[in-house]
């Protein structure tokens, strides 16, 4: 076989050129990929640290720690007996109204949110505000919050209002309102503009536009992204007890701070119960709305 | 909206007006309960007006304390640890990936055809979803010392459930063609998965795992408040002290190395898709 097609030499001459690119550049990417994290690895201290390498042996032991030994005949003795369940949820009323302590935040903050969300995104929508810089000024607040991490603005607030809820239930609030008003913004941007052009055409004013023209349009949508929402909210809930915010997340500060691992773990297990119940809520309450949408 | 025209419009079409006073009274008597339950639980938190009135004042003073931001003379320690919190975020995601893999395989419908397997199998991984890293890092950095390790572990059991899901989910999406024509022409079950599954997976997969990536770096910013080092222990030292021209100067580096971390994993995705 001997080809001598000037074409043919061409292809294969440019595509041996883009193999090597193409090989080149694969290296080059796992070269740097591989250095990255070498070098993550060493500064997390994965494999040596103050207190020794072995990252296995030491999971190992930390889960040996959390288990709260439990004895199969003691299961349903009383709060002295080792062992038993109650020993291990021993401070479970405590633990509970810090549960709906964590759970109330969440609902307020939502609902304080999505309302502060439904002004802001009235301000944002091309279609309602026609003013320019106001969408653009309050578009950049929305940016700047969404952009800061709650636990930082958590750490602010608590120094401001000190520990308790309060910082928890604000800092919850103004991160919905970041995160809702863009959701919002667009589905107000999103509507059927005859309903509020027939609205314009009769005579109504902004306030009328809106709550005939839009509502009925948005509802449930809004309904099902706070929704939503409440879920996320309930998780970051807990994580801000942690920082000083109040509610359960304060409890697994506590068990800590008294190195009861296997404490921590009962607590934890209350966290995703917690959680795990609002999703199921969340979830039923999201598909009756879209129901309805559809009837 | 009154007048002439109104009124007539209510008299020939009375309901598409105005709903029948049965339901406004009911969704009056609703607004009302949930109002008042939102009282309450307000009540039950014990969020008093006046303790936000002079919060909103001492937060007004810190916000003009943050201006000028000044490094305070650390930008060199500031930066170490910003760096520290990257390495965190990126050991975390690429110790997330590797164990969510083989869970993402197991999860999918299509590996494990099973529906109670399956079942029992999604679920057990949604147990885990909703746990916050904070939550996982304040027992891990307490068990491990003081350091960036329990952080790392921390950020990679949040992400775990979460990775799984998504892997198993691209999973069962991919094509099957693919699948059928690389077996039709021989090929051997590990070639099938190479040459047939391996392309439409990798890439989504990698998309998945840089976006976990940018997320990871916002949580690890905060871990350090727990112990884990990093930038949110200089910040939570500084709150501490009330030094917020520091805390200013901190908060923006961070956010300006996540808009560029953000930017940089778009760009990446962007060119896998």
């Amino acid at each position: 076989m001997n080809v001598t097609n000037p074409t043919v030499e061409a292809f294969e001459r440019e595509r041996r050129r883009a193999l090597i690119r193409q090989r080149t550049q694969a290296v080059i990417g796992l070269a740097i990929f591989t250095v990255l994290l070498l070098v993550s690895f060493q500064r997390s201290q994965f494999f040596g640290s103050d207190i020794g390498g072995d990252p296995l042996g030491r999971i190992a032991d930390f889960l040996q720690r959390m288990n709260p030994d439990l004895k199969p005949e003691a299961l349903l003795a009383d709060r002295q007996t080792q062992g038993s369940l109650h020993s291990w949820f021993y401070a479970l009323p405590i633990w509970l109204r810090a549960a709906w302590q964590t759970v109330e935040m969440a609902i307020l903050a939502t609902a304080l949110g999505s309302v502060l969300a439904l002004g802001a995104s009235f301000l944002t929508a091309q279609n309602l505000m026609p003013f320019a810089p106001v969408r653009f000024v309050v578009r950049r607040i929305l940016e700047a919050i969404r952009t800061l991490p709650d636990l930082i603005m958590a750490l602010i607030l608590v120094a401001a209002f000190g520990v308790g809820p309060l910082a928890g239930v604000l800092t919850l609030t103004i991160s919905t309102l970041g995160g809702l008003g863009k959701l919002f913004a667009e589905i107000n941007e999103e509507i059927d503009p005859r309903q509020l052009e027939a609205l314009q055409a009769s005579g109504a004013g902004p306030l009328k536009k809106i709550r005939y023209g839009v509502m009925p349009q948005v509802l449930p949508n809004y309904a099902s992204y706070a929704l939503i929402r409440l879920e996320g909210n309930l998780a970051g809930a807990a994580a801000l007890g942690i920082v000083g915010a109040g509610g359960i997340g304060l409890e697994l500060q506590r068990a800590i701070t008294y190195t009861e691992f296997d404490t921590y773990l009962a607590i934890l297990m209350i966290i995703i119960a917690m959680i795990f119940l609002i999703d199921l809520f969340s979830e039923a309450v999201r598909h009756r709305l879209i129901g309805l949408e559809k009837a | 909206m009154t007048g002439p025209a109104y009124d007539q419009a209510l008299a020939i079409a009375p309901g598409a007006l105005r709903a029948p006073w049965t339901r406004r009274v009911r969704d009056a008597v609703l607004l009302l309960l949930a109002l008042a339950a939102l009282v309450g639980m307000a009540i039950d938190l014990d969020l008093a007006p006046g303790a936000l009135m002079t919060g909103f004042g001492k937060l007004a003073r810190f916000l003009g304390e943050m201006f000028p931001p000044s490094s305070g003379g650390q930008s060199e320690r500031i930066l170490k640890a910003l760096a520290e919190t990257f390495a965190m975020a990126f050991a975390g995601t690429a110790i997330a990936a590797v164990v969510a893999l083989p869970l993402g395989i197991i999860g999918a419908k299509t590996v494990v055809s099973n529906p109670a397997l399956h079942f029992a199998f999604r679920r057990f991984l949604d147990i885990f979803r909703g746990v916050p890293a904070l939550v996982w890092a304040l027992i891990l950095v307490s068990a491990f010392g003081l350091g960036p390790f329990g952080g790392v572990i921390a950020l990679a059991l949040a992400d775990i459930p979460n990775l799984a899901k998504l892997f198993s989910e691209s999973l069962e999406n991919a094509d099957a063609k693919p699948l059928e024509g690389v077996r039709s022409a021989g090929a051997s079950p590990l070639a099938v998965m190479r040459f047939g599954l391996a392309p439409q997976f990798a890439p989504v997969a990698t998309s998945q795992t840089l976006f976990f990536l940018e997320g990871n770096f916002r949580n690890a910013g905060v871990l350090g408040i727990v112990g884990a080092g990093g930038i949110g222990f200089e910040l939570d030292e500084r709150i501490r002290i009330f030094a917020f021209d520091e805390v200013a100067f901190i908060i923006l580096l961070y956010m300006i190395a996540v808009a560029g971390l953000d930017t940089l994993s778009r760009w990446f995705r962007n060119r896998l898709a």
